[in-house]
């Protein structure tokens, strides 16, 4: 059986790098749409460092708020104006 | 050596974001891009809030029945940051609406997304 | 001995009133609009002459210090007191009373003004008014980065009612900047939280002055990084002024005149928290002065190569702020009562400029001093009130700038700045410069014969009496600076004994 705080240690890990990579991955897309679903999943990775940090209640809004409504936003912003990037 | 801890973490987190998001903020063309990187800088001081509040060995800001209170009290995380942090994020929506909001009027106008056609100077 | 602390009645009134306001006339029927906003601005500028002095708590509780038996911010007593904590004072009363006076004219202004979409536009004026009494009423962190906030996000949506693509622009570039550097602030909050444990800024300077903090000042100066970074965009200070110069020229000029209140006190309110918290580290004021000195002469060179009325003002507002954050930098008594003088002035005196340019929309609106000429025979009375603006705007005895520049130079030469003495009268000198050539081709040159109309214009009467008022205003602090002067003074004593 693992101790509490060690699978915290063990999340907080993972959703360092997955935090990372959908940060760096999110602004290096070509195709807008993309990048907005992929800042909504570094949002959950975000959620669960907070949930690993003690904060479950903020987990939960940052969970509703960054993988919904935020790209909800953009992808309206999106679809009014253009999918791609121009050169 | 430094002790790995989990706050250690989320300040290396927060720093990686709020640096990834400043950068994008300033040295990428697309506007929509902008917009994705300062919710980016916005996730990572909410992070560094947090991370902040954090206290090793801590418990959960709930008095649950049977604890005593004095126990509670040395051991429960700060609540004051997770004030700041709620409002952050509801104030990081509403910049994004804005935001987009005026990106889609400055479309409209001139057919491209790229910042440095639309912010050029003009003549007035 | 038990005290008892009650929290003062009139400062949530000055909060929820223009909030309820701003919602209340989103969903009004049109003709409904006007006496609603009118009625609660107001109510507004009543509250703001009669309230009395006092505190208001949100949470957290003053300590009682036992030897004394009066309450104090002791951080001994309890280990974490949040204690998020408004003031309304003399600089508050002086302050809030000019910009809802400015609102006032300002919301009756915009009804007769616009034709669609009022409603959206004079809840943005309301939130705009509750973002400035904040900034200035608060005492602690957290809510001052509140009201820096969203103060900046509804400049962005004044900046872009006024429909034009220059005003979307500089819209959007502001709520760019304004997202960078919120964040700044926010970061500033975390790290001033996390080095003192305390979110209200007396609490946080008594511990900062009681404990050493050694080579933790580090994070005090990135914390200061944060906080001047703030302060440029919120006031439009020099190397990101562009922003906010902007921002001024291509809004509406009585949204303008409601701004231009706005960032004086934004600077005035971050300007004082900044020299209490950060006054005794080294460098600081230096930075400040610096930022202040290079405000002043960049603003006034670009009010010079300017062809627009509109924008010969704005970077004259800009210019200007230079003379109140100058003032907070020096830092000494005189300096921080010329400083804070010099907002109030300002704010009056630009008011009386953007109110006469609000007038020329009423003659064809055109404001460049390409297009527009003769408009002195057409109304003698706006050319001699843009007249006695620009006169009052360059510190010209009889008017109130004069005294206010006085005393900044005076503070200057007392603190062996003579280079910045002769700095403020050059900057003055070239004011004049700038408005008179402005004023010169737009009301005084002579029209060319076929392209004059000789139609009638009526100008609005609000607009004529609100002219006039701040005139007067500006006559009446001029001639008797006391007026002014015994509300800023023990503001200053108290800023100073800390």
């Amino acid at each position: 059986m693992i101790e509490l705080s060690s699978s915290f240690m063990i999340t907080a890990y993972v959703m360092l790098i997955a935090i990372t990579i959908g940060a760096i991955a999110a602004l290096l897309q070509k195709d807008l749409l993309r990048a907005a679903f992929i800042s909504g999943a570094e949002s959950i990775a975000l959620a669960f460092f907070f949930q690993a940090l003690l904060a479950p209640d903020l987990g939960l809004t940052q969970a509703i708020v960054g993988t919904v409504l935020l790209p909800g936003i953009i992808i309206l912003g999106i679809f009014k104006t253009r999918r791609t990037e121009e050169e | 050596m430094i002790e790995v801890t989990i706050q250690l973490l989320g300040f290396i987190a927060a720093a990686i974001l709020i640096v990834v998001g400043i950068g994008g903020m300033l040295f990428l063309d697309n506007l929509i891009k902008k917009i994705i990187a300062f919710t980016l800088l916005s996730d990572g001081v909410n992070l560094l809030l947090v991370a902040l509040a954090y206290r090793e060995g801590g418990i959960v800001p709930i008095l649950l029945p049977g604890m005593s209170i004095s126990d509670f009290t040395s051991r429960a995380i700060l609540v004051f940051p997770a004030g700041i942090v709620l409002t952050n994020i509801v104030i990081g929506v509403s910049t994004t609406a804005i935001l987009v909001a005026l990106v889609i009027m400055l479309y409209r106008r001139y057919g491209t997304l790229k910042a440095s056609v639309i912010l050029k100077g003009e003549r007035r | 001995m038990i005290e008892s602390i009650s929290n003062l009645w009139s400062i949530p009134l000055l909060v929820i009133i223009p909030m309820l306001t701003a919602i209340i006339v989103n969903f009004l029927y049109d003709k409904a609009i006007k006496p609603i906003a009118i009625s609660s601005a107001i109510v507004i500028l009543i509250i703001s002459i009669i309230s009395p002095y006092g505190y208001h708590w949100f949470c957290g509780h003053p300590a009682l210090n036992p030897e004394t038996l009066t309450f104090t911010f002791n951080p001994n007593i309890f280990g974490y007191k949040l204690s998020l904590e408004f003031i309304f004072g003399p600089l508050q009363h002086i302050m809030i009373f000019i910009s809802s006076l400015i609102l006032l004219f300002c919301v009756i202004l915009s009804t007769i003004g616009l034709t669609k979409h009022q409603g959206p536009y004079i809840a943005l004026l309301f939130l705009l008014f509750m973002s400035s009494a904040i900034v200035i009423m608060v005492n602690d962190l957290y809510h001052l980065w509140i009201a820096v906030e969203i103060g900046s996000l509804i400049v962005v949506g004044v900046a872009a009612a006024s429909g034009t693509s220059i005003s979307h622009k500089a819209a959007l570039k502001y709520g760019l900047f304004s997202a960078i550097s919120g964040a700044g602030l926010a970061v500033s909050l975390a790290l001033i939280l996390g080095l003192t444990g305390f979110a209200n800024i007396s609490d946080a300077i008594m511990y900062l002055k009681q404990f050493n903090i050694g080579e933790m000042s580090t994070v005090l100066y990135i914390a200061f990084g944060f906080f001047v970074l703030s302060w440029m965009y919120a006031g439009g200070l020099a190397p990101i002024h562009p922003l906010k110069s902007e921002v001024y020229g291509a809004s509406y000029p009585h949204a303008t005149t409601l701004l231009q209140a706005q960032s004086k006190l934004m600077l005035v309110a971050i300007g004082i928290i900044m020299l209490r918290l950060f006054g005794m580290l080294p460098f600081v004021k230096e930075v400040m002065i610096f930022l202040s000195v290079i405000t002043m002469m960049i603003g006034v060179i670009m009010a010079l190569i300017q062809i627009d009325f509109r924008w010969i003002i704005a970077y004259l507002i800009i210019s200007h702020s230079g003379f109140v954050t100058l003032g907070i930098g020096l830092g000494t008594y005189e300096g921080l009562i010329g400083g804070i003088f010099q907002a109030v002035n300002d704010i009056i005196y630009m008011t009386i400029l953007l109110l006469c340019c609000e007038a020329l929309f009423y003659f064809g609106g055109k404001t460049s001093t390409k297009e527009a000429y003769g408009i002195a025979k057409k109304s003698p009375f706006i050319a001699t009130a843009t007249i006695l603006g620009a006169i009052a705007a360059s510190g010209i005895p009889p008017f109130n700038g004069f005294q206010s520049e006085i005393i900044l130079i005076q503070a200057c030469l007392k603190e062996g700045f003579p280079e910045i003495a002769v700095l403020i009268l050059m900057v003055s000198v070239t004011t004049f410069i700038a408005l008179l050539r402005g004023i010169y081709r737009i009301f005084l040159k002579p029209p060319e014969l076929q392209s004059y109309d000789d139609s009638n214009v009526d100008l609005p009467k609000v607009l004529i009496i609100g002219i006039i008022i701040f005139i007067v205003l500006s006559i009446i602090i001029g001639i008797y600076p006391d007026i002014v002067l015994r509300f800023i003074i023990p503001v200053v004593k108290e800023v100073l004994s800390i």
